[in-house]
């Protein structure tokens, strides 16, 4: 129980003290975005007729003819009343967009880091088990093929196999099958309204969908994983401990999962949580690869056309995660290693 | 609210039943009558007017609003396009023109019903069109180019009559009629949802639309797709009967390679905006329909910026004209899918034509070239900057990389610059790129329109920051010219001036290529280069 209490008092201190940091990205992103050349009222006049008349009347609708420091004061009431203004691009409020979108993104990257970690993690313990082996030399060349090939060159193989040439996996276009009907929306991951609405044909139609691009992203965070918990296990398998463990005659499983990976996990568990981060922002590619409906795609054609609010509240979002994840990882530190939460 | 309680439950009903009682040859007859096109761009609006609306919301606009007449179709080159000339009633089932052109009756079909059963009256119309010149919409500088200015001119003579009053006889009122704009909305359902600051109820048309279009929005997601069934009663097409596909699914998918992968797997029907090499490929493979069309209301230029030095002199303007390498930029960048306005013979020198526009006799001369720029007494050459944006990059990287080796030849060292379309949209309107690729489109595409709208003025559409007083006076005179004959002597008057001057170099007419399953069947090349979803059918 104290243990509890002092890592979610921990978790508290951590999460007031990045609120200025919050702020910070806030006024950071809004000043960026103005200091970029392009201008969104521009832009959106552009039907085949439209001159100066209807560029001046998008800057005033935008508010775009107010000096900065009013637009900046007005741009933070909204914010802190959770208004995040309305995207040019899609006619909504950006709010709305993200919390639509939002879903749509995380269901990928948790799944995606899932399979990574599923895969990364027993890859390097077979790989630290035997270092210097061919096994090692296959885990190490698998990890370099993932890793460097792009995520929408294997995206884009990936559907030219499996849909294409097979037809194994359904049209690599978004969440769902366009003729299936949606489960009442509760919380928004496809494959836990399907369950929830007890529709199985529909669970498996939204998993096959999710499959290749979760796979597209899972094999370009498999080697930051998999290289990880391989560096970390050589260290554990070499100490005292399970030396000691080793002599007094525990079974292999015991001595390998128990003492050793419980020890080597914590640089694992960081690693997870940057990649989570960084996969959730910069999965754009697969997003677009795969025309999924995701915060990333949206972030990207709205910085394209200098749609302002869209970018300042993706960025926010991404701000607000990141903060949010390295709370988890701090509590998911205690859970592995007691001794974290002393400090 | 007991009967619309009452419809859903109805609704949910034979939903329900429909779903236990699906069987597969049920989903694959309702897939047969679903035609499910696939694009790169997305619809962000339902209603067309609203500033900042894609081509995708125009063409979705097309139908699910009925305007008062609309284009008829021509065969150009053995292919179906847009006619400008025939102009055929659609919620007016006739209309008849003054003799003095001075007004215009429409009469209202008498059986027209809005998607909400209430029949379509000279009010409606009366509103829509006050609406289109009165409100701050995209429709207002349209309606502008056909002299229709002032709610003053639209007039109720009986429920089911209107008259357009214009101050002087103007060729392209009609037509401005029949484009995306002037919408025919439900006024009683639009003024329920006005507000004080909203009159005209343009935040609520945007997520709904209120018509009395061929297609019924079912789904809007904006950025993902849009779900639209047919309107049984509609019966405004051609053939006075509903349109052909019983379900319409407009769906985003941004990466191209996808879209060619779908529509070659059957999966989609239609997709219009592949990359070249795709439809070259695909069209190899001779297992679907490709149609391609050069898009006459379309031009590419190759353009300069006239008051920015050197371009601001006539022969460093044709040098640079006779210095592209024109058949190998057609080559790379389309894959020579287009019209090339390139390599024509002018006899005696003079323009064949009054139209606009026409193939201009210039290609590769490199002697020719150096000889201009030492005429503008810059033998040595220059350095300049090359623009276009990342949207068109596909094309413009090789054209880009083959402008600056060719220039290179004579002496001009040209550094590419690939930006952001906003800030490529800005630094145009701001007058700041001194050479650049860029396209224009004209949907009522008449010599003076052209002239008038690309050559003249300081606003963003005059690439070239042409100021040539002839050139505008001639052009001016011209939109009123009735004289087909003069209107002809004009033009030519007009693509000559072009020609001398080179304010800028109109490189071709980039095909539009519809890919289709062989099953569809009636793609006409549209106004709007988007799809007209009424004009097709399944066999």
């Amino acid at each position: 129980m104290g243990t509890i209490g002092a890592t979610l008092l921990r978790a508290g201190r951590r999460f007031v003290s990045s609120l200025p940091a919050l702020f910070g990205v806030l006024v950071f992103t809004f000043l960026l975005m103005r200091v970029l050349p392009g201008d969104p009222a521009v832009f959106f006049a552009s039907g085949p007729n439209a001159g100066k008349e209807e560029i001046e009347v998008i800057r005033r609708q935008l508010g775009l003819d107010k000096p900065l420091p009013n637009q900046l004061v007005i741009y933070l009431t909204d914010v802190a009343r959770g208004n995040l203004g309305r995207s040019m691009m899609t006619g909504q409020a950006v709010a709305k967009d993200l919390k639509e979108r939002l879903p749509a993104s995380l269901e990928l990257t948790l799944t995606a880091l899932l399979i990574a970690l599923v895969s990364a993690v027993p890859l390097g313990v077979i790989a630290a088990l035997r270092p210097g082996s061919l096994v090692d030399h296959g885990v190490r060349l698998f990890c370099s093929l993932g890793v460097c090939v792009p995520t929408f060159v294997s995206g884009l193989l990936l559907i030219y196999v499996f849909y294409y040439l097979f037809g194994l996996a359904p049209d690599p276009t978004g969440r769902i099958d366009i003729f299936a009907s949606l489960p009442p929306q509760r919380t928004g991951f496809l494959i836990i309204d399907f369950l929830l609405a007890g529709d199985v044909e529909g669970w498996w139609a939204a998993a096959r969908q999710l499959m290749l691009p979760a796979v597209t992203m899972a094999l370009f965070v498999i080697a930051p994983l998999a290289r990880i918990t391989r560096a970390s296990m050589l260290v554990s398998l070499g100490s005292d401990f399970v030396r000691t463990a080793r002599s007094v005659g525990l079974s292999w499983w015991r001595i390998v999962v128990t003492y050793a990976l419980r020890n080597a996990i914590l640089p694992v568990i960081t690693i997870a949580g940057i990649v989570f981060s960084t996969m959730l922002g910069a999965n754009v590619l697969v997003e677009k690869v795969f025309s999924w409906p995701g915060v990333a795609s949206y972030a990207l054609d709205a910085l394209l056309v200098s749609d302002y609010a869209p970018v300042q509240g993706f960025v926010l979002l991404m701000a607000t995660i990141f903060v949010i994840v390295n709370l988890l990882v701090d509590v998911l530190y205690g859970i592995a290693d007691p001794r974290a939460t002393v400090a | 609210m007991s009967f619309e309680m009452s419809k859903r439950s109805l609704f949910a009903a034979t939903a329900l039943l429909a779903v236990t009682l699906a069987v597969p040859s049920a989903h694959a007859q309702s897939r047969a009558e679903t035609l499910r096109y696939v694009t790169g761009a997305t619809v962000n609006t339902l209603d067309p007017n609203i500033p900042g609306s894609t081509r995708e919301a125009f063409a979705l606009s097309m139908s699910s609003y009925d305007r008062l007449v609309s284009f008829g179709r021509k065969q150009l080159n053995g292919k179906w396009v847009f006619d400008l000339d025939t102009i055929t009633g659609e919620l007016a089932e006739s209309y008849s023109v003054s003799a003095d052109g001075l007004k215009i009756t429409f009469k209202l079909r008498s059986d027209a019903k809005f998607q909400d059963g209430s029949p379509v009256t000279a009010e409606d119309v009366k509103w829509s069109l006050d609406r289109c010149v009165t409100a701050p919409i995209l429709g207002k500088a349209q309606l502008l180019t056909g002299s229709l200015t002032s709610a003053d001119q639209f007039k109720v003579i009986d429920p089911l009559t209107i008259e357009v009053t214009l101050p002087k006889p103007d060729k392209l009122a009609l037509p401005n009629l029949a484009t995306v704009y002037p919408i025919i909305i439900n006024s009683k359902l639009a003024k329920a949802h006005a507000t004080a600051e909203d009159p005209w109820a343009l935040n609520w048309t945007k997520e709904n639309a209120a018509g009395s279009g061929a297609y019924i929005v079912e789904t809007f997601k904006p950025g993902e797709q849009v779900i639209a069934k047919r309107n049984d009663a509609w019966n405004r097409g051609t053939p006075d009967k509903p349109a052909a596909f019983k379900r319409l699914i407009i769906q985003s998918v941004p990466e191209p390679a996808t879209r060619a992968n779908l529509v070659e797997r059957g999966d989609a029907d239609l997709v219009i905006d592949l990359q070249a090499s795709d439809v070259q490929s695909l069209e190899g493979k001779g297992k679907l329909k490709v149609i391609s069309t050069p898009q006459y209301n379309a031009v590419t230029f190759i353009s300069m910026n006239n008051t920015i030095p050197p371009f601001d002199n006539v022969n460093v303007r044709r040098a640079i004209a006779y210095a592209l390498p024109y058949d190998d930029m057609f080559k790379a960048a389309l894959f020579s899918r287009g019209a090339p306005l390139y390599g024509a013979t002018w006899a005696d020198g003079k323009p064949p034509s009054g139209g606009y526009p026409i193939p201009q006799p210039i290609k590769l001369d490199l002697e020719k070239a150096k000889a201009y720029l030492k005429d503008a007494g810059m033998p040595d050459g220059f350095s300049t900057t090359f623009s276009f944006n990342v949207g068109q990059a596909a094309t413009a990287e090789p054209m880009a990389a083959l402008v600056k080796e060719s220039l290179g030849k004579i002496g001009i060292k040209v550094d590419i610059q690939k930006l952001p379309d906003a800030q490529m949209s800005t630094a145009i309107n701001e007058k700041k790129l001194p050479f650049f690729i860029e396209g224009i489109v004209a949907w009522l595409p008449s010599t003076d329109y052209f002239y008038r709208n690309f050559y003249t003025g300081k606003q963003r559409w005059n690439y070239s920051s042409t100021d040539n007083a002839e050139l505008e006076k001639i052009a001016q005179e011209a939109r009123f010219e009735a004289d087909k004959a003069k209107y002809e002597e004009e033009g030519k008057a007009l693509n000559a001036i072009h020609f001398d001057q080179m304010f800028q170099i109109p490189i071709w007419q980039a095909a539009q290529d519809a890919v289709m399953q062989p099953t569809v069947d009636g793609y006409v090349y549209q106004f709007t280069r988007q799809v007209d979803y009424r004009n097709l059918s399944r066999k």
